[in-house]
């Protein structure tokens, strides 16, 4: 069974967010609720700020606090090492959004980003929190896909519905081979520098492997001990573009 | 047998003010949750994620941990002046925890759904489920307890036994509450192994203060009170009081100047807590009253300005470490926002009023002075 695991290439990402867009319309996301979403911020002052950003979507931890935290069990790792919700299970305690080091899960009752409130448009029927004109074919509650219903989180699912359907055995998930395109992650697929890679970490051949061992991988915030399955190569941040933001110690929070 | 008291303070107003409080706050919660839902409250993914109605659950979860400690003066380890109000102190420690329970219904998204889920998914690694356990459990021992003092029976063993085993669950309650805080490394503000001993220690002079406080609103004031109910209040339930408010301010203290020392990245957000005039309110509350309790004067007003600092104290500790953000959002804010919305403060309103109502009912109907035969006045 693989592990799945992403690498992000920061010395190649340029900040398109065309990751988080992609997300958005696959996973039928709310403005400010974006599963996948590239943080930009600045570091130093003036006379010599720098405009830095950096993408980031769930870790998809070996060790995820919120599902250590999640007292109902609805927050579950599958075997292929992807976590996941199952929304008839969540009660919405919001515990997983507290304990998630790395700000990756939504509440979706919540005072709307802009105006009008689209859910307020395309209103939502039953449990559903919104009916969006366009939908994406899957709706799998049970592992926190589609649409999400009111009273409980989301968080991204590495496109579940895609990757889970990959041949047994594939190492890498890449737009560039036709084999592998359809199951491919929807921020992977669209990133046009090709800054996103997917694959199985458990085989060493893989293509995320062979990078985190050639390019020094880094993971975010080591010290909670999460160990996310996604890395981060190169993007040292000396002189702006993508870099992991620093800590007020002056050090990147690796 | 005992004798039931005449209360002479202003139960039938608290009553009717606290059944006012619930009709005017539930009315608002429940009309603005159906109309919007959660989106009435201004927590948010990209804000804070526990808002106000938290704050209401930890603070009073925290203050029936509190009154069960008080009781336990007398009916756990011996303590045989405490017995006077310790029937009063079991009962406002059942009424307080059903206060925090209803605020934080309020919060969950689910809250029928936690009813089933949680126990039959028991996942032994949350502490949010052994906080469910354990503080269901003392819940339970609370009302058997209560109702063998009901019926007078104060020194079985059986009742004996209920008294030690609340006792024992919400020690262990509270620990696993401060676990739910103090587990979480991503939040330096809160983490720490000392988190529980820290609520433990908060928790104690919570329920000092509302046993003072409540004393003194059943009968009026001393001049009312019984004479062992009012040599209590000026004697031992003052010492105690101030000891464990010592004991508090120093742990407050300790937590500030370590906070803004460090230079962990999270603990900035102590230069914010120091800024803001709250901090100072709480302070020198707390300092006032311990200084008003050691120069001997009436613990009533002092029981009152450590309930508001405590509080304060509360909403800065559980707002406060959530507002250093976290990779959310597009632009890295340095602090979060947050202010209350009106739905927020109306479930503060609806767990204080369910507490005083729930008070007022049992001074009324449940012969909330009684105290064991030859032990009261
Ligand atoms: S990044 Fe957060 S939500 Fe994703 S697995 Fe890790 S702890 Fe859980
Ligand atoms: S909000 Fe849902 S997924 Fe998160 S900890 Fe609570 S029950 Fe688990």
């Amino acid at each position: 069974m693989a592990k799945w695991g992403m690498v992000i290439d920061l010395e190649k990402c340029t900040g398109c967010q065309a990751c988080s867009t992609a997300c958005q319309m696959e996973n039928n996301r709310l403005p400010g609720e974006n599963y996948q979403d590239v943080l930009y911020y600045t570091e130093g002052k003036q006379p010599t700020p720098t405009l830095k950003w950096f993408p980031r979507p769930c870790m998809h931890c070996e060790e995820p606090s919120c599902l250590h935290v999640c007292p109902t069990k609805a927050t579950f790792k599958t075997a292929d090492g992807v976590v996941l919700i199952d929304w008839n299970k969540c009660i919405g305690c919001k515990f997983c959004m507290i304990a998630c080091p790395y700000g990756v899960r939504f509440y979706t009752d919540e005072k709307p980003l802009i105006e009008p409130n689209i859910k307020d448009v395309f209103k939502g029927s039953g449990d559903l929190s919104w009916n969006p004109p366009y939908k994406g074919p899957q709706q799998d509650n049970a592992h926190g896909v589609g649409i999400q219903p009111n009273g409980v989180v989301s968080k991204c699912t590495f496109c579940y519905h895609k990757i889970s359907k990959a041949p047994a055995g594939t190492a890498n998930l890449t737009n560039e081979d036709e084999a592998t395109r359809e199951f491919t992650p929807a921020c992977v697929r669209t990133c046009a520098p090709t800054a996103r890679y997917f694959g199985d970490l458990d085989n060493p051949n893989s293509e995320v492997s062979r990078m985190i061992s050639s390019k020094k991988g880094t993971r975010l915030l080591e010290h909670t001990g999460n160990k996310p399955q996604v890395y981060y190569v190169t993007g040292s941040g000396a002189g702006g573009g993508a870099a992991v933001p620093m800590g007020r110690n002056g050090i990147n929070k690796v | 047998m005992t004798t039931q008291v005449e209360a002479k303070g202003p139960v039938g107003m608290a009553m009717m003010a606290g059944v006012a409080g619930l009709v005017i706050s539930l009315g608002i919660v429940f009309s603005n949750l159906m109309s919007s839902g959660h989106a009435s409250f201004n927590t948010g993914s990209n804000g804070v994620t526990w808002g106000l109605p938290v704050v209401n659950y930890v603070f009073f979860v925290l203050t029936s941990t509190g009154l069960t400690f008080v009781a336990s003066l007398a009916m756990v380890f011996g303590f045989k002046e405490f017995y006077p109000i310790a029937k009063r102190c079991v009962w406002l420690a059942v009424v307080t925890l059903i206060a925090g329970f209803a605020s934080l219904a309020l919060e969950i998204g689910h809250p029928f759904r936690m009813l089933w889920a949680i126990p039959l998914s028991f996942q032994y690694l949350s502490p949010l489920n052994w906080m469910g356990v354990f503080y269901l459990a003392y819940l339970v021992l609370l009302l058997l307890k209560f109702q063998k003092v009901n019926a007078n029976d104060w020194d079985s063993s059986g009742s004996r036994t209920l008294g030690i085993a609340s006792f024992v669950a919400v020690v262990i309650a509270h620990g696993t509450l401060g676990g739910v805080f103090g587990a979480m490394i991503m939040r330096p503000m809160w983490y720490g192994p000392l988190v529980p001993i820290y609520f433990l220690l908060t928790a104690a002079v919570s329920g000092a203060a509302f046993a003072v406080l409540i004393t003194y609103l059943t009968y009026g004031s001393a001049g009312n009170m019984p004479e062992k109910v009012r040599n209590l209040m000026a004697g031992s339930m003052s010492k105690v009081f101030a000891a464990v408010l010592a004991v508090v301010i120093l742990a407050v203290v300790s937590r500030t100047v370590i906070g803004l020392w460090t230079n962990a990245d999270g603990m900035q957000v102590w230069d914010h807590v120091v800024a803001s005039p709250w901090y100072w309110i709480e302070i020198v509350l707390m300092v006032a009253a311990f200084l008003m309790l050691v120069n001997g004067s009436s613990p009533m007003l002092p029981a009152l300005m450590v309930i508001v600092s405590l509080f304060i104290g509360r909403y800065e500790f559980i707002i406060s470490g959530q507002l250093v953000p976290l990779f959310k959002g597009s632009w890295v804010p340095g602090l979060i926002q947050y202010t209350p919305s009106l739905t927020e403060w109306m479930t503060t309103l609806v767990a204080f009023s369910i507490a005083l109502a729930g008070w007022a009912v049992g001074e009324k109907m449940l012969n909330l002075a009684a105290a064991p035969e030859g032990k009261n006045s």
